[in-house]
């Protein structure tokens, strides 16, 4: 008896009130309960997934990326010549010149970027689209022409290899590296001999010397590591041929202003991996939209759900808010009772959703899947991040008060006159 | 006579809906300290209305009612309230305990709005109540558990609790048979026999009005007879 007398008048009709509803009272939880948990998980899929893409970007491609755009519409050349300014001129059928790809002093510019402190290295790359072939069997590729030392300290070639050596690359002349994927299709295996053709009609024999595999399925489906050389010859150019140059930093943050430093410094095109990106940013963008439009849609509902027991319980029991205004208890106390009502839902249910949404996290985390997407994982990737659990608590709390103060607010306005009079 | 507790002056009331009329028309009256007043009149005639803004439960009308000196109107709504809780108490035709509260966290439940008294305090001064009732034995049941009789009996126990300057009533037997009335028409002239308790009641029980020092008759919203009367408690 003791106990009871002790506890708050408020909290205990608040109590009375839930287990007198105890099954809407759970559903109700439930509903918030299952909000928080889809929070959890959604959000900790997604980002888990968007940020092992992006860490494997950040360290498998170029932080900043230097190349000719071809792009860039060449100036008509008559203007070049002639600056008389009422002059009119035109040239038709002006083709794009064919050595516009190439970076002119190519190699004076990563020698120069080399000197930057900020810079952790640097390769040049020449990239070329050509057919590799192996017996009957017959793929189109991007021949990656790589300089292999410089390429293994950027992008860790030699750490990505399922098979083979990266040595041997610099040991054999025509030594080439495919992607999984590639080798896959074209049924090649180690030490097997391919053929390479460029579209220059160029053709050369080489030893597949490694399998590559990065886990970002577009790169192990198509490239080729191949020596720089090597791609200059199919392309019947000279040793000085080169059409990016690959730049690391120490700081990946500040890439979008060293890109676009280089690109005034240097006049060609410099591009940040974000830029590079962008279309998967972009539809990181959709997917994070989705999701929360999908998590935000759930709590929503689960507020009604909230919203619909208070109602219930209000209307309910409007002789003993009626009576408990007669006397003496005050507008804000009658409010009270109700907020708590809806606090408690929200508090519970939400603890309860943060519990089931970590252990729905584990248990995928666990389960081993093989996913060819965007990136290939064995196992979803899924982020723990305590500020998702702190912000799904928080919109539970949010939209379940949000939910309960109509109602409450309401009853608290209740006249206990029109109430007794109509018994 | 004693000072008046209860001063009403030309309070008038009138209702829009459905059509307007004057529920309340120019009331004026007062009630002594250790007054016990019935109203009586036919239904539909602002019995029941007048109660309501006598006790501050209604303060839509024009005039003026003060209590204890207090002008009603000239407090806001939580203060009426605060002054509801500490000098008012109510009976009701029906007891309105909280279902599933057991008998003396009903009682208690005024008390702990008040929170004058620590929480031994309370139960000790609800279990005398409930004892003076004769309703002790059932402090620990549920509410709904109670007889008609025993249940009306608790809640006047509840508008005890927090010894209120007046207690209000509206039909509080109406609800009970022959036994029952007798029991709690006997426990409110003990109040006012021991404990010099003010009590205002509306009631159609000439029983009930046989006992009162005063019985104030209205009609159409007037009071037509307002008469002292005697009875074994007036001095
Ligand atoms: N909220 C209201 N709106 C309109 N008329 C009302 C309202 N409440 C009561 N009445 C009317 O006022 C009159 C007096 O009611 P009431 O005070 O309950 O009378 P009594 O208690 O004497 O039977 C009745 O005719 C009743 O119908
Ligand atoms: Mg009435």
């Amino acid at each position: 008896m003791k106990k009871t007398s002790t506890r708050s008048p408020l909290l205990n009709i608040a109590w009375v009130h839930l287990i007198s509803k105890k099954r809407q009272t759970i559903v109700a939880m439930l509903g918030v309960m299952f909000g928080v948990t889809v929070f959890i998980f959604q959000a900790g899929l997604l980002t888990g997934l968007q940020s092992y893409f992006i860490e494997k970007t950040v360290n498998t491609t170029a932080h900043v990326h230097i190349y000719n755009d071809v792009r860039v519409a060449r100036p008509n050349v008559l203007d070049l010549e002639s600056d008389t300014a009422g002059t009119w001129t035109m040239v038709r059928n002006q083709k794009p010149r064919d050595e516009e790809r190439r970076l002119r002093n190519g190699y004076q510019i990563l020698r120069e970027i080399e000197r930057d402190a900020r810079v952790e290295g640097v390769a040049p790359y020449l990239g070329l689209q050509g057919i590799l072939r192996y017996g009957m069997s017959q793929q189109a590729g991007t021949l990656a022409g790589i300089d292999v030392q410089r390429e293994d300290q950027l992008f860790h070639v030699a750490d990505n290899l399922i098979a083979g050596e990266l040595v041997r690359m610099e040991t054999l002349p025509n030594a080439v590296i495919l992607g999984s994927g590639l080798a896959e299709k074209l049924g090649a295996r180690l030490n097997d001999n391919i053929t390479v053709i460029s579209s220059r009609g160029v053709s050369l024999d080489m030893k597949v010397v490694g399998i590559s595999k990065t886990g970002i399925t577009l790169q192990d489906n198509t490239r080729a590591y191949i020596s720089i050389r090597n791609a200059q010859r199919l392309l019947q150019q000279s040793a000085a041929y080169i059409t990016d140059i690959n730049v690391r930093l120490r700081e990946v943050d500040i890439a979008q202003s060293i890109a676009t430093e280089y690109q005034n410094v240097f006049g060609y095109k410099a591009e940040d991996w974000k830029a590079a990106n962008a279309n998967v940013f972009g539809i990181f963008r959709i997917q994070n939209l989705t999701v929360s439009f999908v998590i935000i849609s759930i709590l929503v509902v689960s507020g009604f759900g909230i919203f619909n027991i208070l109602m219930t319980i209000i209307y309910e029991k409007m002789p003993d808010i009626a009576i408990l205004k007669a006397m003496g208890y005050r507008d804000r106390d009658i409010r009270r009772v109700f907020l708590i009502e809806s606090i408690a839902i929200g508090t519970t249910g939400g603890l309860l959703g943060l519990l089931l949404g970590f252990i729905t996290s584990k248990i995928v985390g666990m389960i081993p899947l093989n996913i060819q997407g965007f990136v290939s994982v064995q196992y979803l990737i899924i982020n723990f991040n305590p500020l998702f659990y702190l912000a799904a608590f928080g919109f539970a709390l949010v939209s379940t008060t949000v939910a309960g103060y109509f109602p409450a607010r309401k009853a608290a306005r209740f006249d206990p006159v029109e109430i007794i009079r109509s018994r | 006579m004693g000072s008046p507790i209860i001063t009403a002056t030309h309070v008038t009331k009138t209702f829009t809906e459905p059509v307007e009329f004057k529920v309340l028309n120019d009331i004026s009256l007062t009630v002594d300290r250790g007054e016990f007043v019935v109203l009586v009149g036919p239904s539909g005639s602002g019995k029941t209305t007048l109660m309501y803004t006598l006790s501050t439960l209604d303060t839509e009308y024009d005039g003026t009612i003060s209590i204890d000196g207090v002008d009603i109107r000239g407090l806001g709504k939580d203060a009426v309230a605060d002054f509801r809780n500490s000098m008012i108490g109510f009976v009701f035709q029906f007891h309105y305990l909280l279902p599933d509260f057991t008998v003396l966290q009903n009682v208690m439940l005024p008390a702990q709005r008040r929170g004058i008294l620590s929480a031994e305090e309370m139960e000790d001064r609800a279990m005398k109540t409930l004892s003076m009732l004769g309703v002790a034995d059932q402090a620990t049941k549920k509410s709904s558990k109670l007889s008609g009789g025993q249940q009306q009996r608790v809640a006047i126990a509840r508008a005890l609790i927090n010894e209120p300057k007046i207690i209000f009533g509206d039909e509080p037997t109406g609800n009970l048979d022959t036994k029952n009335t007798g029991l709690v028409l006997d426990i409110l002239n003990e109040l006012k026999a021991e404990f010099n308790q003010t009590i205002l009641m509306v009631t159609h029980d000439v029983q009930f009005a046989r006992r009162a020092d005063r019985i104030i008759s209205i009609r159409d919203g007037r009071i037509v007879d307002n008469e002292e009367h005697y009875s074994p408690s007036s001095h």
